[in-house]
């Protein structure tokens, strides 16, 4: 009897009080078990690694181990690692919000509300919170500035399509690697139609994997310009006295968001929390306000040479859109572009 | 009639045999069991549509015009480098072997160097080397020519551009082959053709010639092989132009978000089949004999007087060894000191800060331990299996002990992303899960160089007589114990040789990794491809300068423990 009692007595309290009480001490102590955090990122291995880094300076008693690849790639391998029964990654964070979408239909996601998170503006937060916004940036095109004059940059994204920047001028990258192309490509295509991709392809551009690349082209010089670029590495370039300057068309860039979710077969969930917790401290966002990024934090305060967010035209890509538009950008890219 | 024999005692009286048909086991598994599942996935469909059998991967692969044309373009490039290499090889082992050319232990050591040089790397140099605008070499032009901005002399974005950062890196196997073919030819040979009435010409082309035919022929199959199967060339210079090749397509496949393995399986089979044939074309022009064992150096070579042409050669083999070692390696080093690469050369813009970041990046140092665990690993592991299985077919310990040196040098067919869909189709699912582990990329490399290994080994088992096996047997010792006690002590140099030749090109391996990698088990390769994804030329640098000084190391070292005939074959 006095068992059968007490049982009660613990299902009730449980019901009562659910994980919450528990959860502060508890998943600190988690954590530390388990260890350590894996995270696929696909932000630039400079930023992600001094993420990871100043994390693990903390010495929380859990270790990032951070995966760093190209957002097509690290949802290609959650893939065909969930197919394999293999759940290596804890927490995602890449660029291409319509990933997040598709995995959050397939209840890959674990939801979880970060510490200090009321704080941010609500567009940072999924309404179940599934995930939250960890940085933003936009798709914006950047010429070098030995080779093109500041008046003969385009002023329209149509201005790409003037036969004079035919053959290796313009450098894109792949949508099937990088996000901030299959992204912003899907809302110059919901601009222009998909002429747009034709009329590109016949530029005979340079195609570069990663969007990060095309700031090196440009700084390099091997190419003109990008039609797109990770405008955050960019504007660290141009900050360090590079020959590139961005070229913001007037119809507006578009904006990609990088959310951050925990998976929902995450082997280390508890050192998960902990690390997104972090993320979204005012350290860590400070620390990737300096690489250029945008972010929620309200207390964050941005370098002299950032240009505000509010200052730019925003193409912005309504999530649903951006999953639906994913695979017809690819298919389409890969047919017209050829590789 | 007398090899026959010792299969009778070894069936009546040797436990050992265990250990032998252990090996042809393992051998069997390590092949057939990656290519049952290519084959096997090949004709599956994704489980999206039904997961079914059918034809459908193959139709797909072949009717669409967006994958027909990465296999003209493998054909092209494969054909030509092939070609180029013959050609520069050739003429360079001629010069290094039958002439009086200067220098001809600088050559052979920058053949040996381009040898050891992954060909990616290479790749990654000639992008900063000739880039079409900012290439330093076309910088170089312009400035002699005086030409303007746009104008170009060299573009390595391109199938042009392909085949030559190929040809640089590919050569040295053509060499390495004819070299050996050429070795074979006594002076007495062409001596006797000279007494005839034959001029130099003649002689080489009625004498010479015919006699290195199969040599040659062997070197053009080996050349075409590794061209067709190169991963990291192509990645780095034909997407850039919009082109891929079927190395790169297959890839693509695995890439995508539909889970294409079938697809991929489907497209890569006939690249092993056009492999197999090619290698089939090779033991018929060489008889049994592989490249390794043509061997046997017979009579006494002299040496051609050239006169002032000797000049005239050692600046032809000169050339391609500028563009494969020099230039590279210098715009390699340079780079990695840089610190914008928007600028040039100069005191202000040196640094080591790419060092620093390098080896404080997270993935960096496992990367290296992985790479040095797996080619230790490898190399092993393959020496021993390699030389139970040159000694078992040699021997002829087993039943159908012919078939196993087929198996060993099979792999040769295997193009390595190939051979990685295979082992991702056989080690992803239930019941041996490999993928995750280093496991799946030791069987990569081991399946991958075991050929080199069991060339080796048979080559140099092939000196050792019986005899001597014989007469401890008879003082009654087992096979296994004459196998340690009297064979092995006799071949330690061969040993030696396969394990640097497995370790070697271990240390570079890309177009397996490429796809088996996780985030516990990357490879210092793959970080080199991702760093070149990500735009960080500097970074390829600094990381091609290491894994390079340790490629030195251990090619120091071997020359020093064999002696420099282990490079010669």
């Amino acid at each position: 009897m006095r068992k059968l009692d007490r049982l009660w007595l613990a299902l009730l309290l449980a019901l009562l009080f659910g994980s919450y009480p528990a959860a502060a001490q508890d998943v600190m102590q988690l954590a530390k078990k388990e260890g350590k955090v894996v995270w696929y990122s696909s932000a630039s291995l400079s930023l992600s690694q001094k993420l990871c880094e100043s994390f693990n300076a903390k010495k929380l008693g859990v270790e990032c181990v951070l995966h760093r690849d190209g957002s097509g790639e690290l949802f290609t391998r959650l893939q065909q690692e969930a197919k394999a029964g293999i759940h290596n990654a804890d927490v995602l964070h890449t660029s291409s919000i319509g990933h997040f979408v598709s995995l959050r239909k397939a209840k890959g996601l674990t939801p979880y509300r970060p510490k200090g998170i009321e704080k941010f503006d609500q567009n940072f937060i999924e309404k179940n919170g599934q995930w939250a916004v960890v940085r933003a940036s936009v798709y914006g095109p950047a010429f070098n500035t030995t080779k093109v004059k500041e008046s003969e940059a385009p002023k329209s994204w149509r201005d790409f399509l003037d036969p004079k920047w035919r053959d290796r001028k313009l450098v894109n990258a792949h949508p099937s690697y990088s996000a901030f192309v299959s992204v912003g490509m899907s809302a110059l295509v919901k601009l222009f139609g998909w002429e747009f991709f034709d009329k590109l392809a016949a530029q005979k551009p340079i195609i570069v994997q990663s969007a990060l690349d095309t700031v090196v082209y440009v700084v390099r010089g091997e190419a003109w310009m990008s039609v797109g670029g990770t405008a955050y590495t960019s504007a660290v370039a141009i900050q360090k006295g590079e020959p590139i300057k961005h070229a913001f068309p007037k119809e507006g860039v578009p904006l990609i968001v990088s959310p951050q979710a925990i998976l929902a077969k995450a082997p280390h969930p508890n050192a998960a929390k902990v690390f997104v917790d972090w993320l979204f401290s005012k350290e860590a966002q400070q620390v990737m306000v300096e690489d250029g990024t945008y972010v929620g934090h309200p207390e964050v305060e941005y370098p002299k040479w950032q240009t505000p967010l509010k200052d730019i035209k925003l193409l912005v890509i309504p999530e649903e859109e951006a999953e639906e538009m994913r695979k017809p950008v690819l298919d389409n890219f890969r047919a017209k572009f050829g590789v | 009639m007398a090899k026959a024999e010792p299969t009778i005692r070894v069936r009546r009286f040797d436990p050992t045999a265990l250990v032998w048909t252990m090996s042809a086991i393992l051998l069997l598994a390590l092949i057939v069991g990656p290519m049952y599942f290519l084959v096997r996935e090949s004709f599956l469909l994704p489980s999206e549509q039904g997961g079914s059998w059918s034809l459908g991967n193959y139709i797909k692969a072949y009717t669409n015009p967006l994958y027909r044309e990465p296999i003209v373009w493998t054909m092209v490039i494969s054909v030509s480098t092939s070609l180029l290499s013959l050609v520069i090889g050739s003429i360079m082992a001629w010069a290094v072997s039958r002439t009086d050319m200067p220098f001809p232990g600088v050559v052979r050591i920058g053949v040996l160097a381009s040898f050891v040089t992954p060909p990616f790397l290479g790749a990654s140099a000639w992008v900063l080397l000739a880039g079409p605008r900012e290439g330093w070499l076309n910088h170089v032009y312009r400035w002699i020519v005086g030409a303007e901005a746009e104008s170009y002399l060299f573009n390595i974005f391109s199938i042009g551009g392909v085949i030559f950062a190929m040809v640089l890196y590919i050569f040295p196997l053509a060499f390495i082959v004819v070299n050996a073919g050429l070795n074979t030819i006594s002076s007495e040979i062409e001596d006797a053709a000279n007494i005839s009435g034959a001029g130099t010409i003649a002689t080489m082309t009625t004498v010479v010639f015919p006699l290195v035919m199969p040599a040659l022929f062997a070197g053009l199959i080996l050349a075409f092989l590794e061209a067709m199967i190169l991963f990291g060339t192509p990645a780095m210079l034909a997407i850039p132009a919009r082109k891929h090749v079927m190395t790169t397509q297959i890839r693509a496949f695995m890439q995508s978000e539909d889970y294409l393995v079938g697809l991929a399986a489907a497209y890569a089979l006939p690249m092993l089949a056009v492999a197999l044939l090619f290698l089939w074309f090779r033991r018929r022009a060489l008889g049994r004999r592989g490249f390794a064992t043509i061997g046997g150096k017979g009579g006494q070579r002299r040496l051609q007087k050239l006169g002032a042409y000797r000049w005239l050669l050692c600046f032809c083999c000169a050339v391609p060894l500028i563009c494969s070692i020099v230039l590279p390696y210098f715009a390699l080093i340079a780079s990695s000191v840089m610190k914008r690469q928007g600028y040039g050369l100069s005191w202000s813009n040196l640094t080591l800060e790419n060092y620093w970041f390098v080896f404080n990046t997270h993935s960096v140092w496992p990367a290296i331990w992985n790479t040095l665990v797996l080619a230790a690993m490898s190399a092993t592991v393959g020496t021993v299996l390699a030389a139970l299985i040159a000694y078992i077919s040699q021997r002829r310990l087993v039943r159908g002990s012919q078939y196993l040196a087929f198996l060993a040098t099979a792999p040769l067919a295997i193009p390595g992303i190939v051979l990685a869909v295979g082992l991702f189709a056989a080690y992803t699912h239930k019941p041996v899960v490999l993928y995750g582990t280093l496991w799946i990329l030791f069987l990569a490399y081991l399946t991958k160089f075991l050929p080199i290994a069991f060339q080796t080994s048979n080559a140099a088992l092939m000196s050792i007589h019986p005899e001597l096996e014989e007469s401890s047997r008879i003082l009654g010792a087992n096979r296994l114990t004459v196998f340690k006690d009297i064979t092995v002590p006799l071949f330690k140099a061969g040993l030696i040789a396969s394990w640097v030749l497995i370790f070697m090109p271990s240390l570079r391996e890309l177009s397996s990794s490429v796809l088996l990698w996780t985030t516990n088990t990357k490879v210092v390769s793959v970080v080199i491809l991702d760093f070149y994804q990500e735009g960080r030329l500097d970074f390829v640098s600094v990381l091609g300068v290491l894994l390079m000084a340790i490629t030195l190391v251990v090619v120091m070292v071997s020359y020093r423990v064999v002696g420099r005939d282990f490079m010669k074959a």
